[in-house]
């Protein structure tokens, strides 16, 4: 009898961990979400920046060829990282016209983690580099 | 009375010139990316057999890649049934992982010391880790579980060694692969001989999920004058 309860509470318990939703247990990756190896450039005007962790975010509004305007959602690596480098909340501003290069999504998705932002100037702002292995700072 | 100042004094003085002779944690650690491990001694440390997870930093695994640990079968079906698409969404954006994850973020540290604590005060997700040097045990298993866990810690001659559990199910690889509860983590800092670089090697058991011994190699260079800002993870990033 004893046997038969014991069998019966891991038996429910194996049923209900096989139902349960597997556990979310983290922030997003980015090797999961973007492609690593590749670059893609953007040409657009700010939308809206915004600049929290755990992701800066740029909304560009990029027109293609056939005049139509496409919304990008761009994110950053951290601000604490970037604000290491000088990157504040107003490095960039809604209207800026800018040219960002990114990792895009593996889901081909208007959605990229922005590896360099160029203003026609000339100057830039860089976040996440193409490859950690030959840096040697904080990425 | 004399006789007892004389022995104070030189209690004192003993006990000082013990902790004068363990190295220097204390100050801002922020993380190296190194193309040669610099700390690759405490790395030839492992036992054989020990698998090494090369993730440390801004680099991560990908979706099925763990490393070669070999995943017990709960944790294979656990990983075939996460859903990736979750991260993004506004409720999980600021699910900030545990100890075992924690350590080998690209992101700086502070550290305190004193003879009867060791605190990490790390800047990503604003988590703080107590390390106890005082002898206690850690809690029973039935004590509550967090993302810092317990951590009791000792020295072997110029190696802190820093003992955890109490964690609760957290990120493994950052790729769908969680640690149980059980996770038992080891850990051995030593800074190098000019002690502007601290290394560690932290090394895990978790039977639930994998099997044998794994273990991730860091580093970190000392910013004297550096300080750790709050990160006030904001959920808005997310959808």
């Amino acid at each position: 009898m004893m046997f038969a309860s014991a069998r019966l509470v891991s038996l429910t318990a194996l049923v209900m961990a096989a139902s349960v939703a597997p556990r979310l247990s983290a922030h997003h990756s980015f090797a999961v979400h973007f492609v690593a190896d590749r670059l893609i450039t953007v040409q657009g005007t700010v939308e809206e920046f915004t600049f929290r962790n755990p992701h800066g975010v740029l909304v560009l509004d990029v027109k293609g060829e056939d005049g139509a305007v496409q919304q990008w959602k761009i994110e950053t690596n951290s601000p604490n990282i970037l604000r290491r480098r000088g990157w504040t909340e107003t490095s960039i501003k809604s209207g800026d016209i800018v040219t960002v290069e990114g990792y895009p999504a593996r889901d081909g998705s208007n959605f990229m983690r922005v590896y360099r932002v160029t203003y026609p100037d000339g100057r830039e702002l860089v976040g996440q580099r193409p490859d950690p292995n030959v840096v040697s700072g904080d990425d | 009375m004399r006789h007892r100042i004389s022995f104070a004094v030189v209690m004192f003085a003993a006990c000082s010139a013990a902790a004068e002779a363990q190295p220097d944690l204390e100050g801002f650690w922020t993380p190296r990316i190194e193309r040669a491990r610099s700390g690759q001694a405490l790395i030839d440390e492992l036992p054989d057999g020990v698998v090494l997870i090369n993730d440390t930093g801004a680099g991560e695994l990908a979706a099925g890649d763990f490393a070669g640990l070999k995943l017990t079968p709960a944790a294979i079906e656990e990983v075939r049934r996460y859903d990736f698409g979750e991260e993004l969404k506004r409720e999980n954006t600021c699910n900030a992982p545990t100890s075992a994850f924690l350590m080998q973020a690209p992101f700086p540290m502070e550290v305190y010391a004193s003879d009867e604590l060791i605190v990490f005060k790390m800047e990503y997700f604003d988590l703080v880790r107590v390390v106890f040097l005082d002898g206690r045990p850690h809690p029973p298993d039935t004590a509550p579980h967090s993302k810092v866990g317990h951590s009791v810690g000792h020295w072997e001659g110029d190696a802190l060694v820093v003992d955890t559990t109490h964690l609760t199910s957290g990120t493994f690889m950052n790729n769908g692969f969680n640690h149980s509860e059980s996770l038992h983590m080891t850990e051995r800092f030593r800074l190098s001989p000019d002690g502007s670089v601290l290394w560690l090697v932290q090394t895990y058991e978790d039977a639930a999920v994998f099997d044998g011994v794994a273990a991730r190699y860091m580093a970190w260079t000392r910013r004297p004058g550096e300080y750790v800002y709050p990160y006030d993870c904001d959920p808005s990033y997310g959808e």
